[in-house]
């Protein structure tokens, strides 16, 4: 009855999804699938794709390193915040936020200053009498860029999900005899799956498109594949080729966050922020 | 167990904070090093106040926020109340929709976004600008959305559905019952879907950096280009202002929540504060729509025109070390022209850009050969001498260039050559030989490397022996081997990001412009320049332009002229150091620059000087591919794969279109209730 009516509610907002959802993701298949200067259908774009699978492989291991050091550093902060009195939690959940609110180009930038060869950390190491460290332009510090940029998207949903658990849970596990690592391996752990896998998630999907942390923070030979998407449309004058990367990288990035919601069961997991 | 966990969550904050902490330090130094704090000063703030640009910038991120963020949540709220009615195969088609820009890399999300405007604005509706205001709003507005409606449709369901039917039995109609009953169960979803599309808005870069066009840009993505050049510390003023603003409001939102928890489990009544609370939210968003709609009606009829130069960085005088800002005494002179300055950062960058379209451009300032090219693509327009008149100041070897030999396109800028910046306390002069310098391997991790690709190939073309300007393919692949052996001994690859690195030592060999290394010099005395006389270098012209996408060319002719008065053209090299082709400038600058032998060389060694010409399209496009291949792309043989793999790609491509429709297709599941 009333039921009916109230769904054309939702009526603009599907149009509007429609055409700025999906019809550009539609716009970059056409530009994928032509040719940069006649605009005649062409595979080329896609047969050039395979030159740039190493750069992809670099930019999925990387960000699946960064998530997983997130989820080891994250786990144990959000498990901690989790178990405070409530006002000590709400406090440390916005210290958690606040840097997620403030510029990620300067943040990284201040990542250079502490790490290049002229840097703070090098300088102090330098009057301390130690030996300097190449410490900028390795993959250790493009992982590291990520791991500081993204941490908080992987403590926040699991934070979301730790404190959901019901204490009287851990309790009724302690009193049948489990120790602590038990409790936590049998009860706490897969209670926060739906927290961990959306946390991958969420880490993985920026850091494997990111363009800036590597173009900053990496050396030569750490490109990713967002720097070179970047690189045709705003330098390389090549938005075909562009797009068909861009098609490549999305893909990827909906089989895996696909993979892990099949995973991950229920679909209440994905807490957003 | 707990104590390690305590001491994790520690470390882990001091991680999170310690870069903030630097930019708050750097904000203090009287220095313009983030590495090296000088001494404590409050001048940055003073700076930051006095820039009234940048505060501009901050104003446009705060007005698209609260913009994007009073649309998503009008239009989200609506939406939600809509899905939530649906039957649960439909919502769940929806709700997959919905999800697609969160999941989507926001890369992808910004590419995908800017074809379309740039595809159905200039290529179907023929619109001039169609990357703009509105484009931005909607941008912002579609990756707001999502937030509220996954914000709302919990609050919908945790929802009582008798109260409505309870409101609508006591006389409510359905509109009443939404305005009386609904809406306040929703509210707590609605504010923080709201909060959250708006950081999302006010910080977003990356799909912004897409999708902006020339009138309207937020302060994230002109971050990013002041990144791409040494940054004043004025911006970590501001940096550390907005922290404090965003920590204070987050802290005492915070306070406010927990008094009003407190006061309502002491008296069960909707106390008055959250009443004030909820007419401040609506206030606030009532005030921005109207300030926007505001903008959007009268913002454009100002009455100054807006003047768009697009520049490469660091190349026009702008009041700082003691300079002249020109752009503040072009508009003294021109009360009703307001300059609006863009950059790019080499002539590749700027072709792209004008060719990507979507843009308003009234003046650039491209080199020799990038001015053949947009010559031949008609992207020039034919600029009026008569409005011009300054252009007579023009030394006649500058007239009638090989680039526009009639003269009808460009009026010079600047000249120079580009030759190899050392520092001299790390670099034996007996290495300094010639462009092979830039190879030696003693100085690997240590060597810059000019980061567009012809100047890249035009060292490599010098080193090797062959003419700049060859079009010869295997030549081509010759200098692009050349360059990836180079790769693994280069530290980055820069443009003006340069200045930093050598004045810090942070790396000892690069090539650049001359008159950019002049100003390192000034610098880090032990700096020194070197022209490979003997193998060749680049002899360049910068010439000022005007493109067709230009709104403004009588404006921009003025500007043009005005550039070209010797006074003006002086003082401005006084801040860029390159060479002037106006003669009659060198009187009104600084003598030693006149008479540098690095800014002007002697006849004798520009002869073995060469300049780029424009090759052709085919030629250009093969130039940057090979260019990406060499200094992109890991070295270990790309070619041989790429005829027996490619037909693999097109396959594997469409199965993982077909792996990810599927994935994305609600599970078959139990109904639920």
């Amino acid at each position: 009855m009333k039921r009916n009516k109230s769904v054309f509610l939702s009526v603009p907002y599907m149009v509007w999804m429609v055409i700025f959802t999906l019809i550009p993701l539609g716009v970059v298949g056409y530009y994928a699938l032509t040719d940069p200067d006649t605009g005649v259908f062409t595979f080329d774009n896609i047969k050039n794709l395979s030159m740039y699978l190493p750069v992809l492989g670099q930019s999925v291991a990387y960000s699946l390193v960064s998530a997983l050091i997130c989820l080891l550093l994250g786990y144990p902060v959000a498990y901690y915040i989790a178990h405070r009195q409530p006002l000590t939690q709400k406090i440390l959940y916005m210290l958690v936020m606040l840097p997620m609110c403030m510029s990620f180009l300067l943040r990284t930038l201040a990542w250079v200053g502490l790490l290049q060869d002229t840097g703070i950390i090098n300088n102090l190491l330098g009057s301390l009498g130690l030996a300097r460290v190449q410490l900028i332009r390795t993959p250790g510090a493009v992982i590291l860029g990520m791991v500081y940029n993204y941490l908080p998207y992987m403590i926040l949903p699991l934070y979301a999900t730790l404190v959901k658990i019901d204490n009287r849970l851990i309790e009724a596990a302690e009193d049948l005899g489990c120790t602590p690592l038990q409790t936590f391996a049998r009860v706490v752990l897969p209670l926060s799956v739906p927290g961990i896998l959306s946390g991958i998630t969420m880490v993985f999907v920026p850091a494997v498109s990111t363009f800036y942390i590597s173009q900053k923070l990496g050396g030569t030979d750490t490109v990713l594949i967002g720097d070179l998407i970047e690189r045709l449309f705003k330098q390389g004058d090549n938005p075909n080729l562009g797009a068909a990367l861009s098609l490549m990288l999305m893909l990827l990035v909906f089989i895996c966050t696909g993979i892990m919601n099949r995973f991950g069961g229920d679909e209440e997991g994905g807490v957003i922020v | 167990m707990k104590k390690m966990n305590q001491w994790l969550t520690v470390l882990i904050f001091v991680f999170l904070y310690i870069p903030m902490a630097v930019l708050i330090v750097a904000s203090f130094n009287t220095g313009k090093d983030i590495t090296q704090f000088e001494g404590f000063t409050f001048s940055q703030y003073a700076e930051l106040f006095r820039d009234e640009d940048l505060l501009n910038l901050l104003g446009n991120s705060v007005l698209i926020a609260l913009l994007s963020t009073a649309i998503s949540v009008a239009f989200g709220t609506l939406a939600a109340v809509g899905i939530h009615s649906m039957k649960a195969k439909m919502r769940n088609v929806v709700m997959n929709l919905t999800n697609i820009p969160m999941t989507n890399p926001d890369i992808v999300t910004g590419v995908s976004l800017s074809l379309l405007f740039v595809f159905v604005g200039s290529g179907l509706l023929g619109q001039r600008e169609s990357l703009n205001f509105g484009t931005l709003l909607i941008a912002h507005v579609t990756f707001g959305l999502p937030y509220v409606i996954l914000n709302v449709m919990p609050k919908l369901q945790q929802m009582n559905p008798a109260l409505t039917d309870a409101a609508m039995d006591l006389g409510c109609t359905p509109v009443q019952a939404f305005f009386k009953v609904i809406i306040h169960e929703i509210m707590p979803g609605i504010v923080a879907g709201g909060i959250m599309a708006f950081t999302m808005s006010l910080d977003d870069f990356v799909i912004s950096y897409f999708v902006t066009g020339s009138d309207f840009v937020t302060l994230p993505v002109e971050i990013y280009t002041y990144t791409k050049k040494p940054i004043h510390p004025k911006v970590y003023a501001m940096f550390t202002l907005l922290f404090a603003l965003i920590f204070i409001l987050v802290l005492a939102m915070n306070l406010m929540q927990i008094r009003g928890e407190k006061k309502r489990k002491s008296d069960k009544v909707d106390s008055k504060g959250v009443m004030i609370a909820r007419r401040v939210v609506a206030a606030i968003l009532a005030v921005a729509i109207a300030v926007g709609c505001g903008f959007l009606i009268f913002g454009n009829r100002r009455e100054k025109i807006t003047l768009n130069v697009k520049n490469w960085g660091m190349n026009m005088a702008d009041g700082t070390d003691d300079t002249l800002d020109l752009i503040a005494a072009f508009e003294e002179k021109y009360p009703d022209i307001d300059v609006k300055m863009s950059y790019y950062e080499s002539n590749e960058a700027l072709f792209s850009q004008l060719s990507n379209g979507g843009i308003t451009v009234d003046v650039i300032i491209p080199s020799d050969y990038m001015i053949d090219r947009m010559i031949k693509e008609n992207m020039l327009l034919e600029l009026n001498y008569d409005n011009i008149p300054n252009f007579s100041k023009v030394d006649e070897q500058f007239r009638n260039p090989a680039f526009d030999p009639e003269n009808k396109y460009t009026v010079p800028y600047t000249w120079g050559t580009v030759g190899i910046l050392y520092n001299s306390k790390y670099v034996s002069e007996e290495d300094v030989t010639g462009w092979e310098l830039l190879w030696n391997e003693k100085y690997a991790g240590k060597i810059l490397m000019i980061d567009n690709s012809r100047d890249a190939f035009g060292i490599a073309q010098y080193l090797l022996g062959y003419d700049v300007n060859t079009t010869d393919k295997a030549e081509l692949q010759a200098c692009a081997d050349k360059l990836s052996q180079q790769r693994p001994l280069v530290q980055q690859y820069v443009m003006d990001q340069i200045y930093s690195i050598m004045e810090n030592e942070e790396a000892y060999i690069a090539p650049y412009y001359a008159g950019d290394c002049m100003i390192m010099m000034e610098n880090n005395p032990d700096l020194k320049f070197y022209l490979p006389q003997e193998q060749g270098f680049n002899l360049f012209t910068d010439a000022m332009c005007i493109p067709t996408c230009c709104k403004e060319k009588d404006a921009a002719e003025k500007f043009i002229n005005f550039l070209c008065e010797p006074e003006i053209a002086g003082a401005n090299m006084d801040y860029i150091c390159y060479a002037t082709p106006i003669g009659e400038a060198k009187e009104h600058m600084e003598e030693y620059l006149a008479e540098s032998e690095i800014i002007y060389p002697e006849e004798e060694v520009l002869e073995s000087g060469t300049a780029y010409a424009y090759l052709s399209e085919e030629i250009s496009r093969y130039v940057e591919n090979l260019y990406q291949e060499a200094t992109k792309i890991s070295a270990s043989g790309s070619q041989e794969e790429e005829s027996e793999g490619s037909g693999a790609v097109v396959v594997a491509l469409a199965v993982m279109a077909v792996a990810a429709v599927l994935l994305m297709m609600p599970k078959k599941k139990k109904p639920i209730k």
